[in-house]
């Protein structure tokens, strides 16, 4: 069990390799608890790979197995993060370095910008685009012209998705 | 800046997200604007090395935690990133099955949209500290076709995207 998870701490995991891993290669999981544990990670607040590890680990130990899972999955890319931005640091005084750096602050940009495209892909693709461009651009326009505060633009799209609910959810 | 009302502003952040970068309007909000710990371009910067390494996308907290308190505020906010996921394991013992229920799958998905409309909004103070000129838009439009029409490694952005900076430093 230990061994497993810090494996996959290492790579680049997709909840899709530890399906492999944990269902199909070892056994440790059903696919009906696969099942379960992916659909709660995705309502999970925060991180849904680490609600993922959380629950199978949980499922597997219990607590030694979720704490186990979660650090093996965060510190070892934690880590790199650091020593990136060390780096950045490091280099801020150095003209070319600063160029180059300069290049991936701008392509941050548009991975900012993937961001939020993927997150309305999903909804383009089921036929809910009314209602997803509502949203998108009902918080967009509250919080970029009238500054609404984020927290506020969240929990306003919460309870306008309880009241007003996409094709698949009828 | 205090490492507890560090970690709470960054928790703040993570918990009411549910997808990588989403928690980053809540976390401008917070540290940029009204605590000024934190400047646009270190947010954008902590964005750019958290994907730069491999593992959850939602790390780059991490490196907001060290730009703003150095290695303790980088575990604070490892620490920060790490705990919703435990909020998984009441939910599995209680909700089980429950947790398919319309109303709360509508009401995240209300959340998630409302996400992508902050995220644009917190990316325009970004982009305008970032986007100095024609190569750094270039790079920028570039970086999001490329992720949008290949399903290829954000690694090969960050790559591609530091060689161009460097090349255009040494032609211009």
């Amino acid at each position: 069990m230990r061994i497993g998870n810090l494996t996959f701490g290492g790579g680049d995991p997709t909840m899709a390799a530890l399906q492999t891993e944990l269902v199909v290669r070892r056994g440790w999981l059903s696919q009906e608890q696969y099942g379960l544990v992916y659909g709660l990670a995705r309502i999970t607040p925060g991180t849904n790979l680490l609600a993922f590890t959380a629950a199978a680990g949980w499922i597997i130990a219990h607590w030694v197995g979720a704490v186990l899972g979660v650090l093996a999955m965060a510190l070892p890319s934690a880590v790199m993060v650091v020593l990136l931005t060390g780096g950045y640091q490091a280099w801020n005084s150095n003209e070319r370095a600063m160029a180059a750096i300069g290049g991936t602050l701008a392509a941050a940009i548009g991975m900012m910008a993937t961001g939020a495209w993927q997150l309305l892909v999903p909804h383009i693709r089921r036929g809910d685009r009314f209602r997803a461009a509502v949203i998108f651009l009902g918080s967009l326009v509250l919080s970029l012209r009238f500054s609404m505060p984020p927290i506020q633009v969240l929990a306003l799209g919460a309870i306008v998705g309880v009241f007003w609910r996409g094709p698949a959810e009828k | 800046m205090n490492l507890i009302l560090l970690y709470l502003l960054l928790l703040k952040a993570t918990v009411t997200s549910f997808s990588g970068l989403t928690s980053m309007p809540v976390v401008r909000n917070d540290l940029v604007e009204k605590y000024h710990v934190l400047t646009d371009r270190q947010l954008n910067a902590a964005v750019a090395a958290g994907r730069s390494a491999p593992g959850p996308n939602g790390l780059y907290i991490v490196s907001v935690g060290y730009f703003v308190a150095g290695v303790p505020g980088a575990c604070m906010g490892c620490l920060a990133v790490i705990t919703p996921a435990f909020l998984i394991i009441p939910m599995l013992r209680y909700l089980g099955a429950r947790a398919e229920r319309p109303a709360l799958k509508s009401a995240i998905q209300g959340v998630t949209l409302a996400a992508a409309g902050l995220i644009i909004t917190a990316t325009v103070p970004l982009a305008r500290d970032a986007l100095t000129g024609p190569l750094a838009i270039a790079i920028a439009v570039g970086s999001f076709l490329f992720l949008v029409l290949t399903r290829k490694d954000t690694l090969w952005v960050i790559l591609g995207s530091a060689a161009a900076g460097l090349t255009g430093k040494l032609l211009g």
